[in-house]
Order: C-alpha cells, then structure tokens, then sequence
C-alpha cells in the first residue's frame, strides 16, 4: 500500500507518524511545499532571533528516517488526479497512490489593498520562507506596519520589537486581540507591547498604498486618511485553505476541502486533515486529525469527533491568557468575574453550563475548562464555584490507573 | 508501563507527596528540612484537592495512554515515550504556549509561577532513579507504582 501526504503541518506530520505506527511495511511519501519542518506557531521565535530554524522543528531532526517515510521537500502539488490516483508536480513530474491526504494548510490572505498584492515589501506569516523574507527585510527596515492585532499579527509585533524596529499596528476593530479578549483583558497586553516600544492604532483599517518606482509600499494611508509611513508591511489578516491542487478535479471543495466525519473527501481513498478542511484552525485539532485521517486510510474506521476549536492560549511577556468561547453574554447568561491585583476572570454560564471562560493572570490547572465547554457539563449548583472548581469534583479513576470525568447524568 | 496508581480513599490530605516533589525538583542543593516551601521556584508536580464530601483527591499525572498535552505540544516538547510510556517534556524545546496546560482535560498542568516559562509537569522522578519521590514519602500507601498495558 502506498500513502502519500501533501503537507509536513501539525496533521501532515501526525499521520505519517501514525500510518508507519499502523503498518509497519506501508510506504509513506510526505510531500511538502516547506523545505524544512517546522511549527507554524514558533514562527515568531524564529524572527525574533531567539531560535533558528532547526530549533522551531517540532520533530526529531530524523524523524523521516527513523520511521522510514520518504520526503519530498520543497515541492508543490500542482494537481491530484482522482480517477487514476495519481498527482501531478509542478514540474509535471507525476506519482502514483493507493491513499491520498491532504494536508496543505493554508496561506495568509492578502486583502485587495492598495498595492498590497503586488508591492515586494508586504509579507503574510504563516511558512517559514514567510518569516524568513521579513527576517531579510527588517534588517534594514526601521518602520514596521502590522495590519492586524490577532495572535500572528500580535507574535510579528512582539518579533519585531524584540529585534528593536520601530513597529505600528493597526487595527479595525477598538481593541487589540479582538477575537480572544474583551476589553480589560486587551488592556494589559497593549501596555506591555507599549512599554516594549509599539505603537498601537486602533479603530481604523489601511484603506490605500503609496509606492515608489522599484515596487515598495513607502506609505500607507488608513481609512481616516492618516498616513503611515512604512518600509515594511506585514499583514495578518486571517488565511484561506490551500485547495488549489484539487481544483478541477472532482473533489469537492469550495473555501475548504470538503471531507465527512472519517475526514474522507467526496472521493473514495483521498483524505483531509487540519486548516485545508476547515475543521479548526488550531494546533491540538490538526494533530489529531491527521491521526484520525491515518486510521482511516489504514482500513480503521474513527470518526473524527473533537470539533471544539474556540480556545486559545498566548503568553507574552510573561503574562498568560486562557481562553474559551465567544465571550458574548447573551440575555439571561450569568457572567461571574473575579479580579485581583495579579489575575483577572471571567466565566459565562448559560443553562447551567459552561459557554466561555477567559483566565488571564493566572491559569493552573484549567485544562478542565475545555472538558466542561466540549461535553457540556451541567453544572447546576456548581455555577458560583466556577472559578473555584478542579478535578476533583468530578474525580474517577480506571482500573488501569488513569483518570476519567465523573459527571451527573 | 508504570504508573504511579492512586487509592483516594486511603489519601490523608497530608500532602508528603507534594513535599517530596518540591523536594526533588528543587535548583538549589539542601534536605527536605531546609526546602523553603515559600519560594514559588520550588513548585510541586503533584497536588491534592480537598473534595467537597470531606475527602481528598490526589491529582498526579497518569502519562495517559493517549495523552492530550502531547497533541496540543506546537513545539515538540512533550513526547510520549514508546518504550516507558511516559510522557517527557523538554524545557529546552518548550515554547511556553501552554496549550497542553489548556488540553489537559484533568487539570493536572500549570506554567511555573516564577517566570511562566515552562510547565510544571511530572517527570516520573527518572533523574532520582527508583520509585518516584512522592510514592517514597506516602505514609497511607495511597499512592503505589503497578505496571499497567
């Protein structure tokens, strides 16, 4: 049996890992546009200088040989062709395979901004080779815009500060963070990016570009007509799923790859794993459904279940944030905060369960959140103790020793 | 694999435990007897919660079979070990994201208090050799080590 997987991501890398875990004689073939692997959420370490690019690798340095698994790096999947499985490279080179995943991730959207499609300064940061373009760049660059205040844009603007740019970001919405926090858990993250030199603009989007004659943005120019001035552009503005080798094809896909509860596209032995699908757009969901997507291409049916994918950690300058949830109270939700000098809290409860949680400050053993938002713990007389609740109210043990959730059916 | 196995209904609450894990994973050299419980530096692996029905509830790490932390880990970090199965962490590769703090569904994980650096996290005392240092310093046998599939 022969598998091939587009993508070295979080799910590329997982279901290699676990198809050679499944069967042992397999031959597996990785094929990835990044030459090196590496984690997408280190980028920032990466561009910062405190790590080089061997030291954001989530995996061991041979782990390809080790679990005797082919790479291909470097390459691009021009085409898959479903009806005599095969894909097509780039450079027409085609291969054969019996199972298919794929894994592609996505890529930063770009939005139609002045010149921000074609200017050779305006960079997303979402590969590698993106952080490794901007690491060029800023070694000359002295005025830095970030267009976007969420966790990319948040992570290039602590990079760069850390590299000691002078470093703008602007932002749409009236407060920075805007998915994952209110507004008094924003605050202290913009004071300490502020104290660390960043400028923040809130409230106003780039609406136009002034370039010079060689192709670079020198001006930005936002919806209130202030001008920016600026050698370098990142934009963090979301990411759109890599389906352009399936386009064509057959398989069904429109923003995203379209797959079923056993990841499977709408044809028979090709797959879908991580951002390309659309399932959730973070780490822990990724890795497990290149695993998912492993079993099934091994001839073991599992569905894929753990759909929760509103939680978020970040941490800088050593102040950590947990988060869970829209954060939108709604009629008749009882929202409960606690607050003190080092931490801040707060919990909506709807119906007697859990619907958002947002810890800053201060998160120990809240691993039991999650459980409580995905399985819709009830939770009724427990509602005021909320911050106050562990493990141990809902405590049970297997007989192999391992913990599992008591709770009231 | 081993793991250190919990009878909750013999737990005391005396927390001897939690002491030998600061003990053992202190920086500094020195006796149990002069380990400043108040340093935030020497945290525990280990905890024990008081239960609402009187009784106590040790939460110690099961390095589960499938554990959550390992899939959440964006840096390599934390591996699932297939000879001990144990789960490793290592500080050095640790990005201090705390996603496994946020998907470990038991609420055993928590960053370090001192520089929210890394995550306090059971390392099954392998650098102590023998039993675990909290299973050494139980007086109620409430906690033991068994080999488990």
């Amino acid at each position: 049996m022969k598998y091939v997987i587009i993508g070295a991501g979080a799910a590329g890398i997982s279901a290699a890992a676990a198809i050679r875990s499944l069967s042992p004689d397999g031959e597996i073939l990785v094929i990835s546009e990044d030459t090196m692997v590496h984690s997408r959420c280190m980028l920032h370490k990466y561009l910062s200088h405190e790590r080089d690019a061997a030291g954001i690798r989530f995996i061991p340095e041979d782990f390809f040989e080790t679990n005797g698994i082919q790479w291909m790096a470097g390459k691009k999947v021009a085409h898959v062709w479903p009806k005599t499985s095969k894909i097509q490279m780039e450079d027409d080179t085609v291969i054969s395979f019996d199972r298919l995943l794929i894994a592609t991730g996505a890529d930063s959207f770009i939005p139609p901004v002045g010149d921000f499609r074609t200017a050779s300064n305006v960079f997303g940061l979402r590969h590698l080779s993106d952080a490794q373009k901007i690491d060029q760049m800023a070694e000359g660059a002295e005025n830095i815009l970030i267009v976007g205040s969420g966790l990319v844009g948040m992570d290039a603007a602590y990079a760069l500060l850390e590299r000691g740019k002078q470093v703008t970001v602007v932002e749409m919405a009236d407060r920075i963070l805007p998915l994952q926090l209110d507004e008094t858990a924003g605050a202290p993250y913009k004071k300490l990016f502020e104290q660390a030199g960043c400028r923040f603009i809130l409230g106003k989007s780039a609406s136009q570009t002034v370039s010079d004659a060689s192709g670079k943005i020198t001006k930005v120019i936002l919806s209130d007509g202030t001008e920016i001035p600026c050698d370098l552009v990142i934009v963090a503005a979301g990411v759109r799923a890599a389906v352009s080798c399936v386009q064509d094809s057959g398989i069904k896909a429109e923003r995203f790859l379209e797959v079923n509860e056993y990841l499977e596209t709408s044809v028979p032995g090709i797959y879908g794993a991580g951002d390309v699908a659309g399932l959730s757009g973070i780490w822990p969901n990724a890795m497990k459904q290149g695993q998912t997507a492993a079993y099934n291409m091994c001839g073991q049916p599992m569905k894929y279940l753990d759909r929760y994918a509103m939680k978020n950690t970040m941490n800088f300058y050593g102040l950590v944030t947990l988060s869970l949830g829209r954060g939108e109270a709604r009629e008749g939700d009882l929202v409960l905060v606690r607050e003190d000098e080092k931490s801040y809290k707060r919990a909506i409860l709807r119906d007697g369960k859990l619907d958002s949680i947002l810890l800053q400050g201060e998160m120990d053993y809240s691993g039991i959140y999650q459980y409580m938002i995905k399985n819709q713990v009830d939770l009724s007389g427990k509602e005021e103790r909320i911050f106050d609740l562990t493990f141990a109210d809902f405590y049970d043990i297997w007989p192999d020793g391992q913990y599992d959730w008591k709770v009231p059916i | 694999m081993k793991r250190i196995m919990i009878d909750a209904a013999k737990c005391d609450g005396c927390k001897s435990c939690t002491i030998a894990c600061m003990q053992a994973h202190r920086e500094t050299e020195g006796t149990v007897y002069d380990l400043d419980l108040t340093d935030v530096r020497n945290e525990s692996r280990n905890h024990i919660e008081l239960a609402e029905d009187g009784g106590y509830r040790p939460i110690f790490c099961r390095h589960c079979d499938a554990p959550e932390c390992v899939m959440s880990c964006m840096s390599g970090a934390l591996t699932k070990d297939p000879e001990t199965g144990h789960v490793r962490y290592d500080r050095e590769k640790c990005g201090s994201c705390f996603m496994c703090v946020m998907n470990c569904p038991y609420g055993v994980l928590k960053p370090d208090t001192a520089t929210r650096s890394y995550v306090v996290k059971c390392d099954f005392c392998l650098a102590h050799g023998e039993e675990p240092s909290c299973v050494k310093a139980c007086p109620k046998e409430a906690i033991y080590v068994e080999e488990v599939s």
